[in-house]
């Protein structure tokens, strides 16, 4: 009997417990020094550093998406001097490690340390979807650095990601993209496509199927992996008895290379083309498939200096100055507008009093990052709309020349085919 | 009607409530389960058959990918099956003994090829990467025994099962700190590259030999299990451990041999693995070490002839399942339910024959 009162009690403590997660936070304004915000002022001393937070992925296979992003970010604040309102920077990276479990493991960590003002990244939208209302829970706002997943701004997005926006293209666009290229360029009427189950990869297929449909094209097969899965033949042979013109799959790049890998050994794949996402731009993929990526194509934000802002070929010298090598990703540039657009919203509206303490007012400091407009930024205009997307797209398709990882160069290999 | 009749009516009603009784909820779902997979299974395949989507060759195709994965598969199995006649034990740090013999096999095939001794020499670079695949995973597995599990060997609690957790995350983090989290390609020599023609069927050749060797792996320990004093040795002990020592059976050795033979089964799957799939990195031996053990459980954990026969069923269920029982349906993305399919199958197996394909009922001693 006891044994069944406890367990009783244990269903309801953790139903409540569950429900009590679900709902917003309830946070009161808080007054401190001259600063009142309706969810709570961070109270910096004179002389102390102001806590800023990132989470990327910066270990797995698609380490180099992330380190890219962090070197990004650390390159403005290298430009701010590390200082902010006046203050050292103190910069904390977690691994959001590309996935649900890692964002909200890094993002609990970081929400943990309530000095954090606000968080650069993440870069995988699956690392997003968690970790930005885990953040916003705790008053933080996070700008998301290449989590391109339409449902993360989306008008009817949940109330937890209310603090979130980010500094790169919403893939509403680059689906769209995708499947204008495969239809009007490529001239295919038939179409593949191959998700791992993220929200990145699952929303962009979705969003290109959708297109393709409109164009008129015919979507003969709509495939799922997971980013574990090794033995592709199976997948591959059962797409080949639809014989698509074009084999569409944005996944990461373990699956990708073995998908790449094994295409070539699928008895009625021969005149169908395979196309990867913007996630295969980098020296792991080559690593991973070989010699199998020479030819193989991908769509990719345009990564060429005439894309970007004016500013991108000394971001570029500088990158190379402080890390020794040349960008080992696509995205650098708008974890640089992210980590810039951040530090500009702090200095908006940190408040000094007569001590030189500074106060940020966490709502502030939201309103401020959503009001961001006409910045003119490493990786092109940001202005965000008051969903959170700030920045556009440039539509590209890039193509592998060399096995070697030694040889990846943005612009020679991976080499940018279209627009020519 | 009469009291008697009525009472009589009652009765019977009551008996038959009785019987109903008698039947309980976990029946019923059994039961449903049953008849769910079976009328998946007959109406997916009538629907597949009906549709006419595949070819006999990409039927051929689908059989001879799930035989490559399963013999990986069974030669893993293996390792797991042995060790837990012998012990009693499950080791499940297999799986990751595996990774450590792909990783060995990966740095040494890499510099054969650079020096273009593996395209020179094919039979020589396997026997040298296997050999030292079988190496590692061998001293790697007696390190694992005698760290792990041999201090736990007398008592009877769950220490040494979290002990070989413990060492699947060691083994797997040591690497990662070791050799970093990125992949690696191994290496692709022409001569696997090419074609044969197998009852009409054109076959990649790398899948026969790696089929082949698998075959040809097991055999040999079969034979050594069957045909040896040490095999005899190490069913006497998987019989009964403590008469086998009271007959003068050295158990510790017959124990060691066991992880031996278990190590070099994971160094040939291993490379095998790396042989088919390419890529290595340190997470590489969980999935694979989970579905062999799997496999193991499938076949009737403990029974060698078992573990072959339960990853070569995964493999080809793996392989065969999507495509025969859910395109029949017009289920989209089939290949995601791969997993779903496979473990459907061991758990409709294990309710049929708890004890596994080719298991035998334990005496309550042994289980």
């Amino acid at each position: 009997m006891k044994l069944k009162n406890f367990l009783k009690g244990t269903v309801v403590a953790v139903t409540l417990a569950a429900l009590a997660s679900t709902m917003p936070q309830a946070q009161a304004a808080e007054t401190k020094g001259p600063v009142t915000d309706d969810i709570g002022v961070v109270m910096i001393p004179k002389g102390a550093p102001i806590h800023i937070g990132g989470y990327w992925t910066i270990s797995g296979p698609d380490t180099a998406l992330g380190l890219d992003q962090q070197r990004g970010a650390e390159i403005a604040m290298d430009d701010w001097d590390n200082k902010v309102a006046g203050h050292p920077i103190k910069f904390y990276v977690e691994d959001s490690q590309c996935n649900a479990e890692g964002g909200q493991t890094a993002a609990t960590k970081l929400a943990s340390n309530q000095n954090i003002v606000v968080v650069v990244g993440p870069d995988c939208s699956s690392a997003g979807t968690p970790g930005g209302p885990i953040l916003w829970k705790a008053g933080i706002p996070s700008v998301a650095t290449s989590t391109t997943a339409p449902s993360l701004t989306a008008p009817d997005r949940p109330e937890g990601l209310h603090g979130y926006l980010r500094t790169i293209y919403n893939d509403l666009s680059a689906g769209a993209a995708d499947a204008e290229y495969f239809y009007n360029e490529m001239k295919c009427k038939t179409m593949a496509t191959v998700h791992d189950g993220s929200p990145y990869a699952e929303q962009l297929v979705r969003v290109a199927e959708g297109r393709f449909k409109e164009l008129g094209g015919e979507v003969v097969a709509a495939e799922a992996v997971t980013p574990t899965d090794v033995d592709m033949r199976p997948l591959l042979t059962g797409i080949a008895t639809a014989k698509p013109c074009v084999l569409y799959f944005p996944i990461f790049v373990a699956a990708a290379a073995q998908i790449v890998r094994q295409a070539g050994e699928i008895k009625g794949m021969e005149e169908t083309t395979i196309i990867g996402g913007s996630a295969l731009m980098a020296p792991g993929f080559l690593e991973a498939a070989g010699d199998t990526a020479v030819g193989f194509r991908f769509t990719n934000p345009d990564a060429s200096d005439d894309a970007f802002g004016e500013r991108y070929p000394e971001m570029v010298k500088k990158y190379e100055e402080k890390y020794g090598e040349k960008p080992i990703q696509a995205f650098h540039a708008n974890a640089y507008d992210g980590m810039a657009v951040a530090l500009m919203a702090i200095e908006k509206v940190a408040v000094k009093d007569d001590d030189g303490n500074t106060y940020i007012g966490r709502k502030a400091l939201r309103d401020a990052l959503f009001a961001t407009k006409g910045y003119d930024g490493i990786g092109g205009e940001i202005t965000c709309n008051e969903h959170g997307d700030c920045a556009g797209f440039k539509f590209a398709v890039y193509e592998f020349t060399n096995g070697d990882p030694a040889t990846f160069e943005i612009g020679t290999n991976p080499k940018k085919i279209y627009p020519k | 009607m009469t009291a008697t009749a009525t009472e009589a009516k009652a009765n019977g009603l009551g008996d038959r409530l009785k019987d109903l009784k008698r039947i309980s909820f976990v029946d019923i779902i059994l039961w449903s389960l049953r008849i769910l997979v079976l009328v998946v299974v007959v109406f997916g395949t009538i629907g597949t058959i009906i549709k006419d989507k595949y070819s006999a060759e990409q039927w051929f195709d689908f059989f001879m990918f799930g035989l490559t994965i399963g013999g990986i598969y069974a030669l893993i199995a293996l390792g797991y099956t042995m060790v837990y006649g012998i012990l009693r034990l499950i080791n499940f740090a297999h799986g990751d003994i595996t990774m450590t013999g792909a990783f060995s096999a990966y740095f040494l095939a890499r510099g054969l090829d650079r020096s273009g001794f593996l395209d020179a020499n094919p039979i020589m670079s396997m026997i040298l990467i296997m050999g030292l695949a079988m190496i590692v995973c061998s001293c790697i597995a007696l390190a694992v025994e005698r760290i792990c599990y041999r201090p736990f060997r007398h008592v009877a609690t769950l220490a040494p099962l979290i002990c070989a957790i413990g060492a699947s995350f060691f083994l797997q983090h040591s690497f990662r700190g070791m050799y970093g989290s990125t992949i690696r390609a191994y290496p692709d020599p022409e001569w696997m590259k090419g074609q044969v023609d197998v009852l009409g069927f054109q076959v990649p050749v790398y899948q026969l030999i790696v089929i082949a060797i698998a075959l040809a792996a097991m055999l040999f320990l079969y034979l050594i299990v069957q045909k040896t004093k040490m095999g005899t040795a190490m069913r006497a002990v998987s019989e009964d451990r403590d008469a086998a020592s009271m007959m003068g059976i050295d158990v510790n050795k017959v124990i060691l041999f066991t992880f031996i033979l278990g190590g070099c089964m994971a160094g040939i799957g291993g490379v095998l693995y790396c042989m088919v799939y390419k890529q290595i990195y340190f997470y590489m031996g969980f999935l694979p070490g989970v579905k062999a053990f799997s496999a193991a459980v499938l076949g009737g954990i403990g029974n060698i002839p078992g573990a072959m026969l339960g990853g070569f069923f995964l493999g080809v269920v793996e392989s065969v399942g999507p495509a025969l029982w859910l395109d029949g349906f017009g289920i989209t993305a089939p290949y995601q339910m791969r997993d779903l399919i496979a473990f459907t199958m061991l758990v409709m197996v294990l309710i049929f024959r708890p004890q596994g394909l080719l298991g035998e009922r334990l005496a309550s001693k042994r289980a």
